[in-house]
């Protein structure tokens, strides 16, 4: 075990994402099976006695892994020199609540933890916003600290990436691992454009094999955008196990690279690529070398795509608004 | 054979094979011109290391490699040039070679040392992209060829069951290079939630998940099964009297143990979980006697590595420094966690007995036992939930050692059918100290036992005898 422990930070930590991450973390399912982890785990007081709870399972599972494990409330001591921060703790929407309480709940939250992640993360921290909405999280929290770099805060469009190809390869029955470059376009919401132009299995379009762009153009979309809803209704409880793997996905593939010939969707700050609208977080076909992401350029849009794309920005531009309005 | 700094001694006649201090050999493969060596899987036997060694200077050096087995390699197909296309040729005709393969994997289950992700190695040699790409292909398809595993997971729509599946699937029970079939049984109250994980587990885009089985019908999810880890239990609730809870687990036991006989593939491993963990795996044994007694145990493996982090942290170490500890008996608060033979290794410094670094007997012999011993119930109080995260952490580490073998020099805790060793009646599941190798466990014997340990191993033992006469009481 000669590489220095990274120290990576979950928020919401005593949660139910939280609970499924910190074990995958601590295995190196985030950062490879060489690489020594130290967690840092924030949640609120009200959750201090559960939190501590998991940090005495991290200790009875005697992962060779995991250095150390900081569990606490204060949001300083949890971002104190963190090379990662997956931020996972945000206000649920609860029953009765307008969009409007739940955008102003977090986006308290997130102008604070901006605060501390700026002032106490080490340099170059990968951060990746979890809760929801994660785009405008995302976005309060790259306004609120603006020495991180903002292409070092993203948000988790991963799950519906991972979800898009769960699809496909049901519908082809081949291996999920078989089918490639699936791309969500915009905010993880239910404007989110699984776009399977450029997917392939093999050296086949995905087009070509499924023979079903009706299918393709509508049902499939719907159940990727909706799928997170299909989980609360089968399980009673949203979807921790996937969302935290796809965390693991989102952050190794950031820092160790993509492989070559396949890009992956991640939620980052926009440059106005592909004419969508700059200054909000808009998940974006990426691939990844040396630690640093970058849009996948020059695909080619057609007429019903153009469409998809331009909707969910408009969605984005109107949460941005509405955050903003909240802090003033 | 020449040694190494690492303490890895050199095959005398393999090229790239070394054997590794606890026995087990390693392949490697240098680029050329360059120092790096790349460190390709650890292997039982060197024949196999040597051909992984084959495969990978195929990949690197083409038809100017030096090859262990030239004759069988003359089955791989060469590249013409490096050209993707070429490439990508070649490495399905060579993946589809079975003679490689299934001449170095015998159809049971592997015992390969889990030494790290192809890709994470490959990753880190910065190799031109091309041949990076091509030695990982080539590699993943070399080990993704192994035939999947097939997994069963009882309760798989509970706690424990939503933790461990994506352990499973992820590689960490059996080792990133070990393709697996999750077979997952519930009841049918839980059938909208377990088909919801079914749905999650497809949404995780595993690749080492080839399928997944889910039903509520005990037959078909045992069918065909290599491993079985069973969660599932009647749960005591409150009110409930110690015999009504043994009555309903003797009851489902029996039934799957059943189904299980006649269903799972032959050397199946059974670890059973749910508690009362060494009485249901009793009752499945007795009522499954065309399963090998050996292959049926239960999960002490939880209570040792909370041993080991209680150690590491009164210590202030890294729990990796700490072994060897013992979980002798019941995984109940009759256990008996036994430090006598346990040691502490700090990195570049010698080995020496937990007692004399700790200097606190008394504390390992009262303190220190009932934390060990009383755990669960401290998750629960800070949770309000079991432990399902350690639970499904310390399945993974049995399953794995069990499989895979323990390293030279380190045992771990088992519940086993009592061969009597230790002066412990024969016939009930008692943790005991074991070591794993080619696929079996065995009793670490020989360790020497003072009174105080005596008196705590025949308690826990008494307490089993007693559970065993209630089980089989339930049953009549």
């Amino acid at each position: 075990m000669a590489k220095e422990p990274v120290r990576v930070l979950v928020t919401g930590a005593a949660g139910q994402i939280g609970y499924a991450l910190v074990p995958m973390i601590a295995r190196g399912i985030m950062l490879g099976a060489d690489q020594p982890v130290i967690l840092h785990m924030l949640d609120i007081p009200f959750a201090a006695e559960a939190l501590n709870g998991v940090k005495m399972e991290l200790v009875d599972a005697a992962f060779p892994l995991l250095k150390g494990v900081v569990a606490t409330t204060d949001v300083v001591e949890a971002c104190t020199g963190v090379n990662v921060a997956v931020m996972v703790g945000g206000f649920p929407r609860k029953e009765g609540m307008e969009r409007k309480d739940v955008m102003s709940k977090n986006v308290s939250i997130y102008k604070s933890q901006a605060s501390a992640l700026e002032q106490h993360a080490a340099p170059n921290c990968k951060v990746l916003v979890v809760a929801n909405p994660a785009n405008t999280n995302a976005l309060i929290l790259k306004e609120f600290a603006p020495s991180i770099p903002a292409k070092n805060i993203t948000c988790l469009t991963r799950l519906d990436h991972n979800r898009a190809l769960g699809q496909i390869s049901e519908r082809l029955s081949v291996q999920v691992s078989d089918v490639k470059n699936v791309i969500i376009w915009g905010n993880h919401s239910s404007t989110q454009y699984p776009d399977v132009n450029h997917a392939t299995v093999g050296d086949k379009p995905v087009r070509e094999l499924v023979k079903d762009d009706e299918w393709l153009n509508g049902e499939f979309i719907t159940t990727v955008q909706q799928r997170g809803a299909a989980i609360i209704k089968a399980r009673k409880l949203s979807s921790a196990l996937s969302a935290a793997s796809a965390a693991c996905d989102h952050i190794r593939d950031w820092v160790l690279g993509t492989p070559e010939g396949l890009w992956v969707s991640m939620g980052v700050y926009s440059d106005g690529s592909y004419n969508v609208p700059a200054g909000v977080i808009y998940s974006f076909p990426v691939t990844c070398k040396n630690g640093e992401w970058t849009i996948v350029q020059g695909l080619a849009i057609d007429e019903f795509s153009r469409k998809k794309l331009d909707l969910t920005g408009a969605e984005l531009t109107e949460e941005k608004e509405l955050a903003y309005s909240c802090l003033s | 054979m020449q040694k190494t700094s690492e303490d890895d001694t050199k095959h005398p006649t393999f090229r790239g094979v070394r054997m590794r201090s606890w026995g087990k050999w390693v392949s490697e493969i240098r680029e050329p011109r360059k120092k790096s060596r790349i460190w390709l899987e650890t292997y039982p036997t060197a024949e196999m290391a040597a051909r992984a060694h084959d495969v990978g200077a195929l990949a690197i050096k083409g038809c100017s490699a030096y090859l262990n087995f030239p004759e069988l390699a003359k089955e791989l197909p060469l590249p013409a040039s490096m050209s993707p296309k070429e490439i990508q040729a070649a490495t399905s005709r060579a993946a589809a070679s079975t003679r490689i393969i299934n001449s170095s994997f015998n159809t049971e289950m592997l015992s390969c040392q889990w030494t790290g992700g192809i890709e994470a190695i490959v990753a880190r040699l910065e190799l031109p992209s091309r041949l990076s790409w091509f030695l990982g292909r080539f590699l993943a398809l070399y080990s993704m060829a192994k035939d999947p595993v097939r997994v069963l997971v009882t309760g798989a729509a509970g706690q424990i069951g939503y933790a461990l599946v994506p352990m499973i699937a992820r590689g960490v029970m059996l080792g990133p290079d070990q393709p697996v079939i999750l077979h997952m049984l519930d009841i049918e109250p839980a059938a909208e939630a377990l088909t919801g994980v079914r749905m999650e587990l497809v949404d995780a885009a595993f690749p080492l998940l080839r399928d997944v089985v889910v039903t509520t019908d005990v037959t078909v999810a045992c069918k065909g099964v290599n491993i079985a880890v069973m969660v599932g239990g009647f749960p005591r609730k409150e009110g409930m009297e110690r015999k009504d809870v043994m009555s309903k687990n003797v009851s489902i036991y029996k039934a799957q143990a059943s189904a299980l006989e006649k269903q799972a593939a032959p050397d199946c491993k059974v670890l059973v979980v749910a508690n009362p963990a060494n009485t249901n795996a009793l009752i499945l044994k007795e009522f499954a006697p065309s399963i090998p007694e050996k292959n049926i145990t239960c999960l002490t493996r939880l209570d040792h590595n909370r041993a080991l982090g209680q150690l590491s942290e009164r210590l202030k170490i890294h729990v990796s420094e700490v072994k060897n500890v013992i979980i002798w008996g019941n995984h109940s608060s009759t256990q008996y966690p036994d430090v006598n033979h346990a040691t502490v290794t700090p990195a570049n410094g010698e080995e020496k007995p937990v007692r004399s670094v700790v200097a606190d007997d008394n504390w390992l012999n009262t303190e220190f036992i009932t934390m060990v011993q009383q755990r669960g119930a401290a998750i629960i109080k800070a949770r309000k939930l079991s432990s399902a995260l350690s639970a499904a952490s310390a399945a993974c580490d049995h399953i794995r050692d069990w499989v895979v073998g323990t390293p030279k020099g380190t045992w771990v805790s088992m519940g086993v059918y009592s061969d009597g060793s230790y002066g412990i009646q024969p016939g009930v599941i008692y943790s005991y100290p074991v070591t794993c190798d080619k696929g079996q466990w065995s009793i670490v014997q020989g360790l020497k036992i003072d009174d105080f340990s005596r008196q705590k191993m025949d308690a826990t033992a008494k307490e089993l005898v007693e559970e065993k006469t209630l089980a089989y009481s339930c049953l009549n």
